[in-house]
């Protein structure tokens, strides 16, 4: 399995092509099928069950009613159904090079219908051998933007008698197959968790939004960057979203509940000399209207990023290396989240596909003790700074909660779905999904917590010292990270790639830092994490998009700067074609190319 | 990060329009620049990039480019989709695409007509997404960019094909691209006007239709209202500027006979402006109707094999002509390909030109003539959907006489050149800027000896008695895939099932009755196949009606490329739009099978009320 996680909803963008092409799709895919594009934020209010019921929980309700006693009694019956309703207001302005390229709003409702055949203990879900499971669930369908209860009905009717189809026909296949196959130790547990059923009422989310005070902003922001000849594009979207989820299952679990969320993104490339393409990208993430970042703020970051693209396309390649190097928080962050996080997912202990790396290294040490590791999708923000992988309940209706994956440097818990593994029989609210997929474990906020904490000073001197006590020339300080992947499947090395954007060598003599281009990390988990020496004392956030085989959910993952006695880098992969043959047409010597 | 997909074309299959309405007379190039008198600069961006490049770009060693064209392609679109009576979705859009076509090499042999085996990897696409400010600089830039990477792709794709052509035993002789006369015709904006008509409520109403039929499992209505302004400027001369517009009507409706048998049913209706759409009382009736006859198709026994005469009543004439004449109209060459497969695939999904080399020979019934005319604007005062003046590469639109007498005179023809034409005639058409490749615009077929409609159904019934026949099969409705399935499970079903027919020609009917010899009477029969229906069966028809009719349909793109209703026909939002006038058409011997494999049991909880 190739997991990913970037800052930007939709891959860090390689060309502009690829992203413009994607988000013709992802638009597309919105306004037709209705598919979230981002996940969850909070409810504005604390959880308090003042809200009423909305028609959509009702009309579920009724459906329910009426198709279990049915389906529990055909063979194979079904013991478990479950009905979500996705309810998503998106409205978009994008904008490139001065210019608009759209502004849209799109409302959309799409149902979920997912029915499990057989029992707990084995259902159609189960992976028998390394044949993979054709999972009952499947993308669903709309259903209307209006409460009309009769037309909604009629929908999850027909969705459910389809996937009661699919699932039926799976576990008549996997009850065969099981006969012939040699159990793990692994397929011992159940495939379905049993868990108490919640019924919360929050409030809803929904935005009156006017985007013309924002299409001028889109506007200004990328026509700010086209004073720099090294940007060859520049995109800025806003977004507003509210999502709100309503879910029934036949445990008794009856859930509503939203939440707004606001993003702006900026995001340029450039080129160097040699072909490479260089992006960069900031984004801010906020909730309340009030706390949209001011034209002051954004303008500071426009010439920011600029400045480091300019640098970027000057900067001198890096060899491969391998040494001391100091993480900043954003940049170990990421690292945690590829490293360990994506290992501590419960459902790859258990498929014999999966690498299983930590599966039976619960109660060893597999992190330096100095290091605590914990995923808590229940905190909203760490200072001013709102966590994207906030919620109140998970996709399978569990609420969330706080796990604390490592204490100390020792192993101690899994993020968990309803998958159950052996030793760990219950969700601790991790089952997280994108729209149209079957949700699995997923990180929500992955925190790392530090008991030997320096200062960044400090941190960065030790860096040095190591540098030296290695007899290398130099270290790597790598500042800003677009994302990552790692493969956790057993096909493919159990080896991860961070994709720093913004890497200096720092040298022991006292030489300036020098930026560099066209580093990527590498490096194989569990050596990498006892390289660990020290941390600083500040921890900061990444907010982003994490890509696995339930789809992008937005994650946090908050970390201090970490320093690492020896990490392995190398040669980024890079783009064939040179810099564009004419000069921009606006910086053009031979023809004026600009209208004033 | 997920891995670096480049999205070669990413426009192409998405949205996608190229479509009819037309305004003004072309005027073929004059020395003066086309002006458009409002605040509209993408014209100027186009045109001062378009002669920096033609005049300064080149890497040095290496080949500059023969010819730049710029099209781009500027989208007002609202969509309304509704469903027994609840809105399902209700969007307005405006985008801009670009698409930037840089050839090198010159007319003869040229980096175009070749699918390699490795795409170029670039930095930003030579299509793509462009700002809709209408603005200049925004728009030069993207221009900029695309264009030189459109350069660089052109000249590794030439060098890879002169490669593979030095390995080809006879290379094709004929040439890649046809020198035309460039027109220059820049027509006002024709602004979007969504008022005119409350379309939310309209597409409710219309749907609220279909409760009453609660046999009905799942049915949708969708209003598509389209504005688009193209745009195409070259390094020959042409500059053009022309608005269109499209409105659509599109329903389907699907449910299950008792016995399992999947059934749909599907209600469209084209118009050039959303205002000439019909009322929502003649939507309403003609809903009704539909919702009437999948009720009755539900009822009705399923159908049994036959070989016999069938009648193709006017408008399922109309949309069989355009399944099987779609792929051998064109007379443009293939593309080369480095990938062995290609051939083959053309050669099974039924891509094959039936008609290409056969000039002169007989092709239809000696009283047949088949014209092909997109200047055509109506007929008997019906709107044909397929009519423009200029064509997607920028060429006038001509009347083209296929077959005359039933002999093969002409084909369609693109700036491709085949192996019978090397010059266009007007029919490079393309959704959504997609490659222009020659297609059907306003497709007539005309006979010299025609019966009227009791006459044909008499030769029918005569026929049919000839055979000892108590009674044979009449088509009054053909079907419509793209339009009437909207759950992909079942469409994937469909496809699977016919993708092995459609070579051989099997075609799908919608409305088939068995119809009494002797007394006239008619029964409904479901499930019913065409087979072998392929082109050759229209040398010899028993009986052409003088009932000719308009059939309006949204073409595939892909038409060309597959002779089955899969292929031929698209949906309002990505087909291009295309009439065929025929009559009814008396087949002297057509197969027709029934239902084949097990259907799908039923739903095992009845159906919620609706009520």
């Amino acid at each position: 399995m190739k997991l990913s996680l970037s800052a930007q909803r939709l891959g860090s963008g390689d060309t502009r092509a690829m992203l413009r092409g994607k988000l013709v799709v992802t638009l597309l895919v919105a306004a037709v099928l209705g598919l979230a594009a981002v996940g969850y934020s909070y409810p504005q209010q604390p959880a308090k069950s003042a809200a009423s019921a909305s028609p959509i929980l009702a009309a579920m309700e009724q459906e329910l009613n009426r198709t279990m006693p049915v389906l529990s009694k055909t063979d194979p019956p079904a013991y478990f159904v479950s009905y979500t309703v996705t309810e998503v207001q998106r409205a978009e302005v994008m904008g490139s090079n001065g210019a608009l390229l759209t502004s849209q709003e799109a409302r959309s409702r799409w149902l979920e219908v997912q029915v499990r055949v057989g029992s707990y203990d084995l259902d159609d879900t189960r992976k028998v051998g390394d044949r993979q499971s054709s999972f009952s669930g499947g993308p669903g369908g709309p259903v209307p933007i209006e409460d009309d209860a009769a037309v909604l009905r009629r929908t999850i009717w027909l969705e459910t008698d389809r996937q009661y189809r699919s699932a039926a026909e799976a576990f008549i296949k996997i009850k065969t197959g099981k006969e012939v196959k040699v159990e793990t130790a692994e397929g011992q547990a159940p495939d379905f968790s049993r868990e108490t059923p919640h019924v919360y009422y929050g409030p809803r989310g929904s935005f009156q939004l006017d985007r013309r005070p924002w299409e001028e902003k889109v506007r200004l922001y990328t026509g700010a960057f086209r004073t720099s000849a090294a940007v060859l594009n520049s995109i800025v979207t806003f977004s507003a979203v509210a999502e709100n989820q309503y879910q029934v299952n036949s445990e008794g679990t009856r859930l509503q509940f939203g939440e707004l969320r606001y993003r702006l993104e900026l995001f340029i490339q450039g080129k160097a000399p040699d072909g490479m393409d260089i992006n960069r990208y900031y984004n801010f993430d906020w909730t309340n209207p009030s706390q949209a970042p001011d034209d002051k703020t954004v303008l500071e970051q426009v010439k920011t990023l600029t400045h480091e693209l300019q640098a970027l396309v000057a900067a001198p390649l890096v060899e491969p290396y391998a040494g001391p190097a100091l993480l900043t928080g954003r940049a170990a962050a990421v690292y945690f989240h590829e490293v360990f996080g994506h290992r501590a997912e419960g459902h790859r202990q258990k498929d014999i596909a999966e690498g299983q790396t930590f599966a039976r290294k619960v109660g060893e040490n597999i992190l330096p003790d100095f290091l605590s590791v914990y995923d808590d999708p229940t905190m909203k923000r760490v200072g001013s700074t709102v966590l994207l992988g906030y919620y109140p309940f998970d996709d399978e209706g569990v609420p969330a909660q706080r796990v604390e994956l490592v204490d100390h440097g020792v192993l101690r818990n899994f993020e968990m779905s309803r998958s159950p593994l052996v030793g760990f029989p219950r969700s601790n609210g991790h089952g997280r999904r994108q729209v149209g997929f079957a949700p699995v474990s997923r990180q929500g906020n992955l925190v790392v917590e530090s008991s030997r904490q320096v200062t960044d000073a400090q941190l960065r001197g030790k860096l040095i010292e190591e540098i030296k006590r290695q007899g290398k020339p130099f270290g790597l300080l790598i500042d800003d990270i677009a994302g990552g992947f790692t493969f956790t499947g057993r096909g493919q090395p159990q080896a991860f790639q961070v994709l720093p954007l913004v890497v200096y060598k720092v040298y022991a003599n006292g030489r300036p830092d020098e930026l560099v281009r066209g580093v990527d990390i590498v490096g194989t988990p569990l050596v990498s994490l006892t390289k660990i020496l020290a941390t600083s004392d500040t921890p900061e956030v990444f907010n982003g998009y994490c890509g696995a085989e339930s789809g992008s959910v937005p994650v946090a993952a908050v970390s201090p700067a970490i320093l690492i006695s020896e990490m392995e880098v190398q040669k980024k992969e890079t783009s064939t074609d040179k810099p564009p043959i004419l000069p921009r047409p606006a910086h053009d010597p031979v023809t004026k190319g600009s209208h004033p | 990060m997920s891995g670096r997909t480049r999205m070669g074309r990413p426009l192409a299959l998405l949205l996608a329009l190229t479509f009819s309405g037309f305004l003004a007379k072309p005027a073929h190039a004059q020395a003066q620049r086309a002006q458009p008198g409002d605040a509209d600069h993408t014209l100027e961006a186009m045109r001062d990039e378009l002669h920096r490049s033609r005049d300064r770009l080149q890497i040095p060693g290496l080949e500059r480019p023969y010819l730049i064209e710029y099209r781009l392609l500027d989208l007002d679109m609202r969509t309304v989709s509704a469903s027994f009576g609840a809105l399902l979705s209700s969007t307005t859009s405006r985008n801009r695409f670009m698409s930037v076509e840089v050839r090198v090499g010159d007319y003869k042999l040229d980096s175009s007509n070749f699918v390699t085996d490795e795409s170029f990897r670039g930095f930003i696409g030579s299509t793509g997404q462009v700002g809709i400010d209408r603005d200049y600089n925004s728009l030069r830039q993207d221009l900029w960019l695309a264009t030189d990477q459109a350069y660089k792709e052109a000249l590794d794709t030439l060098s890879r094909k002169r490669g593979f052509l030095r390995s080809l035993a006879r290379p094709p002789g004929i040439d890649d691209l046809s020198q035309e006369k460039p027109v220059v015709l820049v027509t006002p904006h024709a602004e979007p006007d969504w008022t005119s008509r409350n379309w939310d409520e309209e597409a409710k109403a219309i749907s609220a239709v279909l409760r009453f039929f609660p046999e009905v499992y799942s049915t949708r209505v969708t209003y598509h209202l389209i504005y688009a302004t193209t745009y195409l400027m070259n390094t020959e001369g042409a500059e053009i500027r022309v608005s269109k517009s499209l409105a659509a009507i599109e329903a389907s409706l699907e449910t299950q006979a008792d016995d399992g048998m999947p059934l749909h049913h599907y209600y469209a209706t084209y118009a050039q402006r959303p205002a000439d759409l019909p009322s929502s009382d003649v939507v309403r009736k003609e809903i009704e109707r539909v919702g009437r006859e999948l009720v009755a198709l539900r009822a009705a026994p399923p159908a049994q094999d036959y070989v016999g005469p069938v009648l193709f009543e006017a408008p399922a004439a109309g949309s069989l002509l355009a399944q099987m004449l779609g792929p051998s109209l064109s007379g443009a060459r293939p593309p080369l390909s480095m990938l062995p497969m290609f051939d083959q695939i053309m050669e099974r999904m039924g891509g094959r030109s039936e008609w290409t080399g056969r000039l002169g020979t007989r092709v239809l019934p000696p009283s047949v003539t088949l014209v092909d005319d997109p200047t055509a604007k109506d007929f008997h005062g019906q709107p044909l959907l397929g009519s423009y003046s200029v064509d997607e590469e920028g060429v006038k639109a001509d009347r083209v006489v296929l077959v005359e007498n039933g002999m093969l005179h002409n084909l369609l023809m693109s700036r491709r050149p085949g192996p019978d034409f090397d010059h266009s005639n007007g029919h490079g058409r393309a959704a959504f800027l997609g490659d222009a490749r020659p297609m059907i615009s306003n497709l007539f077929l005309v006979s010299s000896e025609t019966q009227k409609p009791a006459e044909l159904r008499k030769r029918f019934f005569d026929a049919c008695r000839a055979e000892g026949r108590q009674w044979c099969l009449v088509v009054r409705e053909m079907d419509n895939p793209a339009l009437a399935i909207h759950h992909q499970e079942d469409l994937s079903e469909m496809i699977g099932g016919l993708a092995a027919g459609a070579a051989s020609g099997d075609r799908m009917p919608l409305l088939v009755y068995r119809v009494n010899a002797t007394d006239g009477h008619e029964e409904l029969v479901r499930g019913t196949r065409l087979i072998g229906l392929n082109l050759r069966t229209l040398r010899n028809l028993a009986g052409i009606g003088n009932d000719a009719s308009v059939f309006s349909f949204a073409q595939s793109q892909a038409a060309g490329f597959a002779g089955t209703a899969l292929a031929a026909f698209g949906t309002a939002q990505g087909g291009v739009p295309s009439a065929v006038v025929a009559p009814s058409l008396l087949f002297e011997e057509a197969e027709a099978r029934g239902a084949r494999g097990d259907p799908r049991r039923l739903p095992l909880v009845p159906p919620p009320p609706l009520n």
